[in-house]
């Protein structure tokens, strides 16, 4: 391993996983404007049912979670890379929940979602669960060096 | 490292109070100036202007022989510790110690290896993972300090650094700061109001009062050759004690006491002849046995010495204070005889002291 290797190895000791942490808060964005953009719609009663209700409510989990993920993964917490994989799964699946629904549904010979704003908000979820994907996948590199490095110091230390 | 020169330095502030009177001083390269003197002497102004925190009004700064005057504080390449630390709480050490250099947009493995040996020099490489709240007053100070050497500055400034801390941890962050001196090499002007500091941390000492200079010396030359009464009451604990005294033929006559006279000292006041000066005598230059009758109130054992409070010849109003070897026992209302090993003359009229050179 190189000197500059090394030493960026090492600075791992001390800075924390911003890119990891950033691209966990940047999945939330995403998650944001991808309710946003499903909650402006004006489509009569079709929205009021169960599924709203719990939408809102996975909203605000998922909000949670991916914000508890980012500041985890800020000092190299391996375990929540698998928190921000299965979030960014869950964000995949939604895309045939709401968007492929509502797309293919008609209120008074209208499409609940117009094609634009199906292929927007899949947009967002497609970033979203993106970020969370690389975030983890950055997040379980950075951790698994630093662990090794760590253990490599206090073996020699020893 | 730096050469640093103030040449005829003034601060007058828009409200017309001048703060810094026709300061000159030259700094050598790698020498530790300590500016000492009474709060509100001007002693932080100073400082505080040659970092560019506060306008020159008038005069000149030069560094390294390049005139700094007006340039602004962040190209002066030099680094300010402050008393409160100034740390950055939401920050880790390292963030803290490396904050200056990000800014600089400095490469992150320079960075690094430039804060791990600030942290090996100070001993905090343990505690880089922490934030300020979470360390000792002197671990906090010694961070600010690891701030100043990662930046490795061409002059450090220590503005009172040690004033927030017990006097336990202030004596050993003291040695610390010598240690630092002496492992960098840096040229370093240090603030403080502590003679204590003052005399141990440096090679030379300003000490100032109400804006003027008064003496640059050694920390020897100003305890030993004080220019004049403020620096020879300001300099040394307990404070010199000083007698109003008339020179008679070959003798001082206080009130209720005189001292005789050696030859040199004859000579010295010889043009005084007749007329009043000012005694100085350092409490540790006053010895038991002798002629001046001295009346106890009060003994301050300290263990290897004792404070020996009292008046001289029966007048309350001349009071003296003597700092004895060993162990005394005396009590309030004793009288005791005393004598003094080394004296120290000042005009009454400038203040100036009475010295060989002076004639």
């Amino acid at each position: 391993m190189s000197e500059v290797q090394e030493i960026k190895l090492d600075r791992m000791r001390y800075t924390k996983n911003t890119t990891s942490s950033r691209l966990a808060l940047l999945a939330i964005v995403f998650d944001v404007l991808f309710f946003i953009s499903i909650y402006k719609s004006n489509v009569g009663t079709w929205y009021y049912n169960i599924l709203m209700g719990a939408s809102i409510i996975y909203n605000l989990v998922f909000m949670l979670a991916a914000f508890l993920s980012s500041e985890s993964v800020k000092s190299y917490k391996a375990e929540y890379s698998y928190v921000m994989i299965i979030l960014g799964v869950l964000q995949i699946v939604r895309i045939w929940i709401y968007p492929m629904s509502a797309h293919a549904a008609v209120v008074n010979n209208e499409p609940v979602m117009g094609t634009a704003q199906f292929i927007r908000v899949i947009i967002y979820l497609v970033l979203s669960a993106a970020c969370l994907f690389a975030g983890a996948v950055i997040n379980l590199n950075k951790s698994r060096a630093l662990a090794s490095r760590i253990a490599s110091l206090e073996a020699g230390k020893a | 490292m730096a050469q640093l020169s103030l040449q005829h330095i003034e601060k007058i502030y828009d409200n017309n109070v001048q703060a810094v009177y026709d300061f000159n001083l030259d700094v050598k390269d790698g020498e530790l100036i300590v500016l000492v003197g009474p709060s509100g002497c001007g002693k932080s102004t100073t400082l505080r202007m040659v970092a560019g925190l506060e306008d020159i009004s008038r005069g000149n700064l030069f560094l390294d022989g390049k005139d700094i005057t007006q340039t602004p504080p962040k190209d002066r390449d030099m680094a300010m510790v402050f008393q409160n630390y100034a740390l950055y709480g939401h920050m880790t050490i390292y963030e803290n110690m490396a904050f200056s250099l990000t800014l600089r947009k400095e490469d992150p493995n320079v960075i690094h290896k430039k804060v791990l040996a600030a942290a090996e020099i100070l001993g905090l490489t343990s505690q880089l993972n922490k934030k300020p709240a979470q360390l000792s007053g002197g671990q906090r100070q010694r961070v600010a300090m690891g701030r100043s050497i990662v930046r490795n500055p061409k002059v450090f400034l220590f503005d009172e650094p040690l004033s927030n801390l017990d006097a336990k941890l202030r004596g050993a962050t003291r040695r610390e700061i010598l240690l630092l001196h002496k492992r960098l090499q840096a040229t370093m002007l240090y603030v403080t109001h502590d003679q204590t500091e003052a005399l141990t941390l440096a090679d030379r000492i300003v000490c100032m009062s109400m804006g003027h200079v008064q003496q640059v010396g050694t920390p020897l030359e100003l305890y030993d050759k004080p220019n004049n009464v403020f620096v020879a009451s300001f300099i040394g604990l307990p404070p010199m004690n000083f007698f109003d005294v008339r020179v008679a033929e070959g003798r001082l006559e206080g009130t209720g006491f005189s001292v005789e006279l050696d030859a040199a000292q004859k000579a010295l006041l010889a043009p005084y002849g007749g007329k009043e000066i000012t005694l100085g005598v350092r409490p540790e230059d006053i010895d038991e046995g002798g002629t001046i009758p001295v009346d106890v109130t009060n003994n301050e054992n300290l263990g290897m010495n004792t404070l020996v409070h009292g008046y001289v010849g029966g007048n309350r109003s001349v009071r003296i204070s003597a700092k004895l070897r060993g162990w005394a026992n005396h009590k309030a209302g004793d009288a005791t005889m005393m004598r003094f090993k080394r004296m120290h003359f000042f005009d009454k009229t400038t203040s100036n002291a009475i010295r060989k050179e002076d004639n």
